[in-house]
């Protein structure tokens, strides 16, 4: 595995059982991905996107083939060490926003860096100042319900790049917000990824986002249809 | 991590559930509380009503004379050890008595039944039940006099009053059949069949010389405390103080009354079975919302282990909650029960008109008053046992929570 690359998917599928019929929702994939890209997986609905989100972030392990993130082989990692390794490696930002709908924005953004016992002063420190990168530092104090979608998914992408992890995962981020929000969600992870070279995967159907990927990983069926840009 | 301040949110996010939970755990505590209450109270006063009909919480005798009593064996030095006994800082009072079994008769009627010998100078109505139940009459003065105190029904039977005179028929200390002329002095009712038909109770110095005694002989020592946990230490104490002066058997109430003690035990576990099953129901009904509850938040969980949460502070989270709705509920619980102890513990529930003119249960007086009585022990007990009981209800949903798949539940709405 080259230095540059973060991911590495070799021979990975993933079969589901739905009752006596086996779904084969990934297919014999080979995937590399490098720091610092801003990258998106499309296809059609049940064309493997989340499933390979999900076993690049370890929420889901492949049945067969290796999944390697910073060369190492998550089969190969406990349930302690997954739960750390998400922790300190991986930033989600979901569909549907997915905060903890009993933490402030501000709390939400935090909630990472409690967990690896940042010390409070840094604590503060880093979160505003992500909250303030993303725009969102005025509503700090706020609950996700008193927060409308597109700002919901702002305090979703603070919560994921402030720990600095290796790679952001992004699923259908601009799904359930409306234009506007959607094109400034972008723009900010687009920003993120310039400025800050924080590397991020998404999964989409989004053709706004896939016009801003620079590279684009088509998929059907669960294998690799086209990879433009991949370079 | 902010542990606290999410379960804190967690449980005032829905309010009425919350409040629901731990109202169940102040019934809880409010069930064993009256439970634990009336039982500790109702055997205190069993037992206490029953040791100052003679025998005392402690009682000092001959080796031999608890299974097999008789009038023949007998203690010669009373007063010492009366001396020696009231030393002890848990003692509040300790009497020399002669107890046995007797004839009396009054002109052609006579009745069988048991006389105690007791000193008037040093009795005291707090630790002997007779003298506080007297209806005519009074206790007579001397020791070394003839009165007589008679049970209502006896004095009945065998047409007595104060001022009448009956004889007392005994065996003396030599086996010999022995009588003393008395003159009664005074009745007594307690409302105990059994002690009103069949207890006379007689000067000490004169039943000594009817027995054939000495000036300090007696058949047991009575002793009694004011604290009824005291009973085992009182007994280790006397035992090695008293062990030099001879063939001596100190036992507690429940060796003399063995009867009694079988009854309490029995009742006791009755109590503490129904508590059990109490706490086990509400236990249950706590489990079942705290599983709510979580399979609710399957989502929230899924998102808190997808961003680096592990399984075990995911099940701790869960286990804070059940720690301060166990808070909650012993609050409230506390709050709940304190006016109906207050209330219990002072007025009670006089239950005469039910438990008609015998107070007496299995041959013990009952007090027909039902009240609560706490020992600071039982209180612990049963506070401990409530917030134990809750922790262990969020056990199971706690574990629930930590092994939530985070991919599928992610995409729960």
């Amino acid at each position: 595995m080259s230095e540059e690359q973060i991911v590495r998917l070799a021979g990975v599928s993933r079969v589901y059982r739905q009752g006596n019929v086996e779904v084969r929702a990934v297919d014999r994939l080979d995937l590399d991905i490098r720091a610092g890209e801003f990258s998106a997986l499309s296809g059609p609905s049940g064309s493997g996107k989340t499933t390979i989100l999900n076993m690049i972030g370890a929420l889901d392990a492949p049945s067969e083939g290796a999944v390697y993130l910073e060369g190492r082989n998550l089969a190969e990692l406990s349930r302690g060490e997954l739960s750390r390794f998400r922790r300190d490696r991986v930033g989600f930002v979901f569909q549907s926003y997915n905060l903890i709908p009993v933490l402030t924005a501000y709390e939400n953004a935090e909630f990472v860096l409690a967990l690896q016992n940042v010390p409070a002063m840094e604590r503060k420190t880093r979160v505003m100042a992500v909250l303030r990168e993303v725009g969102m530092a005025a509503y700090a104090n706020r609950r996700p319900d008193e927060l409308s979608g597109g700002q919901q998914q702002r305090v979703a992408i603070a919560r994921a790049v402030v720990s600095e992890p290796a790679i952001v995962l992004a699923d259908e981020p601009t799904a359930n917000v409306d234009s506007e929000a959607a094109a400034t969600i972008l723009d900010l992870m687009e920003q993120l990824n310039r400025e800050k070279g924080v590397t991020f995967l998404f999964s989409t159907h989004d053709q706004r986002v896939m016009d801003r990927a620079r590279r684009l990983i088509r998929l059907r069926d669960g294998r690799l249809e086209a990879d433009e840009g991949g370079g | 991590m902010r542990l606290n301040t999410m379960a804190w949110r967690t449980l005032s996010r829905n309010r009425r559930r919350t409040l629901i939970t731990s109202l169940s755990v102040a019934f809880g505590i409010f069930l064993a509380v009256t439970f634990t209450g009336s039982g500790d109270y109702s055997y205190t006063s069993m037992i206490n009503t029953s040791t100052v009909m003679g025998l005392g919480h402690v009682s000092v005798a001959e080796e031999g004379n608890n299974a097999r009593p008789s009038l023949a064996r007998w203690l010669r030095d009373a007063d010492s050890l009366r001396i020696a006994t009231s030393g002890l800082p848990e003692v509040s009072g300790a009497y020399p008595r002669i107890m046995g079994q007797a004839m009396f008769a009054a002109g052609a009627k006579s009745a069988g039944g048991m006389f105690m010998g007791i000193d008037p100078a040093l009795e005291t109505p707090q630790h002997n039940f007779f003298l506080r139940s007297v209806v005519d009459g009074a206790l007579f003065a001397e020791a070394a006099g003839r009165g007589a105190l008679i049970g209502a029904e006896m004095a009945e039977k065998l047409n007595l009053r104060p001022g009448r005179k009956m004889v007392i028929t005994v065996t003396d200390k030599d086996g010999e059949l022995t009588s003393e002329l008395l003159r009664i002095s005074g009745v007594f009712q307690t409302g105990d069949h059994a002690a009103d038909s069949g207890i006379v109770l007689v000067p000490l110095d004169r039943l000594r010389q009817t027995l054939g005694y000495g000036p300090g002989g007696v058949t047991l020592l009575a002793v009694y405390t004011d604290d009824l946990r005291r009973v085992k230490k009182i007994q280790a104490d006397l035992t090695e103080k008293l062990s030099p002066t001879g063939r001596l058997e100190v036992l507690t109430w429940r060796e003399t009354q063995a009867d009694l003690a079988g009854l309490i035990a029995v009742d006791r576990l009755f109590n503490n079975l129904l508590q059990l099953l109490v706490g086990l129901v509400i236990a249950a009904g706590i489990m079942n919302t705290m599983l709510m509850s979580v399979l609710e938040r399957n989502r929230e969980f899924g998102i808190m282990l997808a961003v680096g949460m592990s399984p075990a502070q995911v099940a701790r989270l869960v286990l804070v909650e059940s720690f301060w709705l166990g808070c909650l509920g012993l609050a409230l619980g506390i709050m709940l029960t304190a006016p109906w102890f207050y209330y219990m513990s002072r007025t009670g529930i006089d239950l005469s008109a039910l438990v008609g003119e015998d107070y007496s249960a299995g041959g013990v007086l009952v007090d027909p008053v039902l009240k609560l009585r706490l020992f600071r022990e039982s209180a612990l007990a049963i506070l401990g046992t409530v917030f134990v009981l809750t922790l262990a209800a969020g056990v199971y949903p706690a574990i629930r929570a930590g092994r939530v798949p985070p991919a599928r539940s992610i995409k729960e709405v």
